[in-house]
């Protein structure tokens, strides 16, 4: 049997070639990007059941200020405090494991740290928050959002900018970013931007035909990432499974 | 005060490191950071034997750790990079850099 997979002992050039040959090969034996998108992608569209499942309409007086007030005012509320912490935690702890397990099968070590301790951060920063909320109470109708020593305007563009900064763009843009490094994968970081162009874009119901008032408001808000990420699971998933099989 | 002639890079090549096969050995350890004995062989193409030898070369160089280990029934022989042996395998890549800017600038080479 001849060494045919190490370096060649040829000139500089193609010794450096070799082992960037060589990297590459590790690097594909080290990528389970399919395993966290495909969580990412599960988590998201449950976001749409739980935010069915809790949504709530109630007429409250209208604030002074407004044309209305006086009058009685839509309240919509929706969303649970618990979901998002207790979900991005078991999908970190799911993919930690499931890295670690793939490294000892294939017998190849893995940089999924960073990515495991991006996502132990948020996580800590979305129960900080669910706890801040259910302390503090949801802000009245027409009220400042006073957070963290910020006071919010509520109607104001750029509150609802930071709302979408730090819903899903910071939940699981963020960790696509850290794992496009950890994986050195530039599909990973385009598929990254995808997103957070996606998730940083106001999207209103509207043009999906479901009025605010609807239980079925959250469906193209969680929708269409969470689609995206199980259409890039699926992707990434025959990608690696084509890399191993022309390595084989 | 006569300056020093600048060394060729081929003198900065370190013959344990530079041997093709520990080469190979030194840049599958780097990027996978601890690499089983058994994904070494396959991925270089070697047979067990042959992988064993240059391993002790470079375990006695002091370049890798080796660390034998059972699991469940199952033997396994994992890997890794000494500081020495990150350093010897950038030293390396330097000097081939360098080497290969000499000979397309015929000039003294960028340090990397």
């Amino acid at each position: 049997m001849t060494d045919a997979s190490a370096p060649s002992q040829g000139t500089p050039h193609e010794v450096l070639a070799g082992l960037g040959d060589l990297t590459r090969r590790v690097r594909v034996a080290q990528r389970g990007t399919w395993f966290p998108l495909l969580l990412l992608g599960v988590l998201t569209l449950g976001g749409i059941l739980v935010d069915r499942f809790t949504f709530k309409v109630e007429t409250v007086a209208c604030p002074a200020g407004e044309a209305a007030a006086g009058s009685g005012c839509t309240l919509v509320t929706q969303g649970s405090a618990v979901y998002w912490p207790l979900g991005l935690a078991l999908a970190y702890a799911a993919t930690a494991f499931f890295y670690i397990r793939r490294s000892r099968n294939r017998g190849v070590g893995t940089r999924v740290r960073p990515y495991v301790l991006t996502g132990i951060v948020l996580v800590a920063l979305a129960s900080a928050t669910a706890m801040w909320s259910l302390r503090h109470g949801m802000p009245q109708l027409g009220e400042p959002l006073d957070f963290w020593g910020l006071h919010l305007d509520p109607t104001s563009g750029v509150t609802r900018f930071l709302e979408r900064l730090a819903g899903n763009a910071m939940a699981v843009g963020l960790p696509l970013l850290v794992l496009a490094w950890v994986e050195r994968s530039r599909a990973l970081l385009l598929l990254a931007v995808v997103y957070l162009a996606i998730e940083l874009v106001p999207l209103s119901t509207g043009w999906a035909g479901i009025p605010f008032t609807s239980p079925w408001s959250a469906l193209p808000t969680f929708g269409i990432p969470g689609v995206l990420l199980l259409l890039s699971a699926l992707g990434f998933g025959l990608a690696e499974l084509s890399g191993r099989r022309n390595a084989s | 005060m006569t300056d020093q002639p600048e060394q060729h890079p081929i003198t900065g090549l370190d013959d344990v490191v530079h041997q093709r096969v520990r080469l190979g050995i030194l840049t599958v350890a780097h990027q996978a950071r601890r690499v089983e004995f058994g994904f070494l062989r396959t991925a270089l193409g070697l047979t067990a034997g042959n992988l064993s030898q240059h391993l002790s070369v470079l375990e006695k160089a002091g370049l890798v750790e080796i660390e034998k280990g059972y699991e469940g029934k199952r033997a396994r022989t994992w890997l890794s990079l000494t500081p020495a042996g990150e350093r010897a395998l950038r030293d390396e890549v330097t000097q081939l850099k360098r080497l290969i800017h000499q000979i397309e600038h015929g000039s003294s080479a960028p340090e990397a």
